[in-house]
């Protein structure tokens, strides 16, 4: 379970995160008034401050026990988090696997593996959504509109 | 006269088969990307966007446009007879649209909700024609000094209008800025933000933003619920059609306030979702009705679907006439037009008056294109809601990853989409606002440019910010919009000391 609090404070430090690297990255470019004009980092300097300063203040605000806040205090419940869980780590995995699989095969396994192993659907019927969502892809990007997806270094191997 | 005589001309454009037939096309897609939870219009809007490179340029902005209304009248349907939003615009509308289309009034709720929202892209669009070619005209006086104070005034809006919480707001505009400063600087040439990543040098697309903002993290939060989509009857009975729309003129006043809602929080921008949530909320304090407002009111139908269409078409003005998108598909769209090789901006109306008319004819008859083909096909995009979301979800997914990938055929494109993606979905759990993310992102450098040409321009004194009365004016109430929610605090405080001061914004106490 996860409170609202929690979640307003994590992504108060992941913006002010952000925010810092901005403004540490901004100096090596100089920051201020030269010869050419406004450095070019004086722009992004700016808008880091400004990250950091508003995340701060989300931060305190996050942490002060405000009422609306108290009113809705749990922000992602067990079961939520494992629907997220549930399709955002097979995506990652998914997109892993795109480099060595390449753009079809991946596709067609990700298809596969999140509907056949909870048991939505059928082994059979898995197999064929995968595939027809494979050839899909294939015929629309690599032969109507000529875009190259990844083929993986698999494919490669085998010289495709 | 003469904007009527360029219209004439742009209708010459607008209506020729192939455009007809683009307009069907982006019509039947938008529908579909507004049906379909986790993929919305800016998201759509982007996935067309490569295919179009090879397109004329008016001929990919019908295509593109006609995907929008689609989209904008897609996102109802759901709302009306799933309650389910397909978009964050139609939350509003499911407030009194399902409760209706369940008292067995499917086919009043849909016809009432088409009719208005078709009157509010009416209005938007004929504000479009008076006002657009005069906006562009004062605009081509314009200094980067006055370029930059009109960036300020829009994002200032956001800040004091956008109904988020006003520091979210900011932090969303300035990390937009952040992400648009990634790469080489456009007026030195050197390189910032890549933080050691050499592939940044390049910078990061909107696209690719887009696609994990809206698309991962619209689906994440979607995913959270699990979908029941118990549909009532999706069956259209045209008498009734034609009555419900008959019934409309009797419901004016809520009409044009709607619309007149619509059209300003489209050109300041506030967006549509900001305008149907307003348009509600104001509907429910002044309608005799009022307290009846969520068992089915046709004014509480009428309220937000006139004011999203009135905001999601009249976003379009300032995109054209000034280089400013007014929502975050008319960004994604500017973005195209960059890319195409045009200028957004007044000098569009000088350079390519066929590509502008063109462009505004086609709103005129894409919107009607879209009401027909909309009533036609309802039977059979709510039966595409009846396939299990645990299938539909993994596809977009792939369309997402596949979409991020094709805009310069890069895999850190594809990882970084992904980082988006939890970003969107933290931000739209805490209501951190999405649209002036993307729009810093698309006009982020332009704005600086026309700060640092000013700057120039005035050896480095801040000076010329104030230096004529336009951009004083500018600049002033910019400053002013900033400020007002800080105000208005401060006078709740000062009134009720003891009162709690409260972080939910109107939008977020309707949605919870």
């Amino acid at each position: 379970m996860i409170s609202r609090r929690a979640l307003e404070l994590a992504t108060a430090v992941l913006t002010g995160s952000f925010g810092v690297a901005v403004v540490v990255s901004s100096l090596d470019n100089g920051i201020g008034w030269s010869s050419a004009g406004v450095d070019s980092g004086t722009f992004p300097f700016l808008t880091g401050i400004i990250i950091v300063l508003g995340s701060l203040y989300n931060l305190v605000r996050g942490i002060l026990p405000v009422a609306t806040l108290a009113n809705i205090p749990v922000a992602v419940t067990p079961t939520e988090m494992r629907r997220l869980a549930g399709l955002f780590v097979p995506a990652v995995i998914f997109v892993a696997a795109i480099p060595l699989l390449g753009m079809y095969l991946a596709a067609a396994l990700y298809i596969f593996a999140v509907l056949a192993i909870p048991m939505h659907q059928s082994v059979l019927r898995s197999l064929a959504t995968a595939a027809a969502t494979a050839l899909a892809l294939y015929f629309v990007f690599e032969r109507m509109f000529q875009v190259s997806l990844p083929h993986g270094a698999l494919a490669a191997a085998f010289g495709f | 006269m003469d904007n009527f005589q360029e219209l004439l001309h742009g209708f010459t454009i607008a209506i020729t088969v192939p455009h007809l037939a683009l307009m069907v096309v982006g019509v039947l897609l938008g529908i579909l990307v507004g049906v379909l939870p986790g993929l919305g219009a800016p998201n759509g809007v982007s996935l067309l966007l490569p295919l179009t490179f090879g397109m004329q340029p008016v001929s990919a902005i019908i295509l593109l446009s006609s995907m929008y209304w689609g989209a904008l009248f897609g996102g109802s349907v759901t709302s009306i007879l799933f309650n389910i939003p397909g978009e964050p615009s139609s939350v509003a509308t499911t407030f009194d649209g399902y409760p209706m289309a369940r008292d067995g009034r499917p086919t009043t709720a849909l016809a009432t909700a088409f009719g208005s929202a078709a009157f509010g892209a009416l209005i938007g669009v004929i504000l479009i024609t008076f006002l657009a070619s005069w906006v562009a005209q004062v605009a081509l006086a314009f200094g980067p000094a006055e370029y930059f104070a009109v960036y300020f005034l829009a994002f200032a809006s956001f800040v004091g209008m956008g109904g988020a919480a006003p520091i979210k707001t900011v932090v969303a505009l300035a990390i937009g800025f952040a992400i648009a400063a990634i790469g080489i600087d456009t007026v030195s040439g050197s390189v910032r933000l890549t933080m050691g990543v050499d592939e940044l040098v390049k910078g990061v697309n909107f696209v690719v933003a887009v696609m994990g903002l809206f698309g991962i993290g619209e689906l994440l939060v979607a995913v959270e619920e699990e979908f029941h989509a118990r549909a009532v009857s999706s069956k259209i009975d045209w008498r009734e059609v034609f009555r419900a729309v008959g019934r409309l003129p009797r419901h004016s006043v809520a009409l044009l306030r709607s619309a007149a809602i619509g059209c300003w929080m489209g050109i300041t921008p506030g967006g549509p979702t900001a305008a149907s949530f307003m348009s509600y909320g104001i509907a429910r304090r002044f309608s005799r009705r009022g307290r009846y407002f969520g068992t089915g009111e046709v004014e509480g139908i009428i309220s937000p679907e006139t004011a999203d269409h009135a905001a999601g078409t009249s976003a379009l003005l300032p995109m054209l006439s000034l280089g400013i998108p007014g929502s975050a598909t008319a960004a994604v769209m500017m973005g195209g037009l960059m890319i195409w090789g045009l200028n957004p901006g007044p000098m569009l109306f000088v350079d390519q008056k066929d590509f502008v008319w063109g462009l505004i004819a086609s709103m005129y008859v894409g919107n009607i294109v879209a009401v027909v083909l909309v009533l036609l096909t309802v039977p059979v995009f709510a039966a595409l809601m009846r396939i299990p979301f645990v299938i539909i979800a993994p596809l977009i997914v792939i369309i997402c990853v596949v979409g991020a990938y094709s805009v310069s055929n890069s895999y850190l494109d594809v990882v970084m989409m992904l980082g988006f993606g939890i970003v969107g979905y933290l931000f739209k759990k805490l209501f951190y606002p999405l649209a002036p993310l993307v729009l810093a992102i698309v006009i982020g450098d332009k704005a600086e440019d026309a700060f640092r040409q000013s700057m120039l321009m005035s050896k480095g004194s801040l000076g010329i910010f104030f230096a004529n009365k336009l951009v004083t004016c500018l600049i002033v109430a910019g400053i002013a919009l900033v400020l007002l929610p800080l105000v208005l605090q401060l006078a709740r405080l000062g009134r009720k000391p003891a009162s709690p001061t409260s972080e939910t914004t109107a939008q977020e106490k309707v949605i919870i």
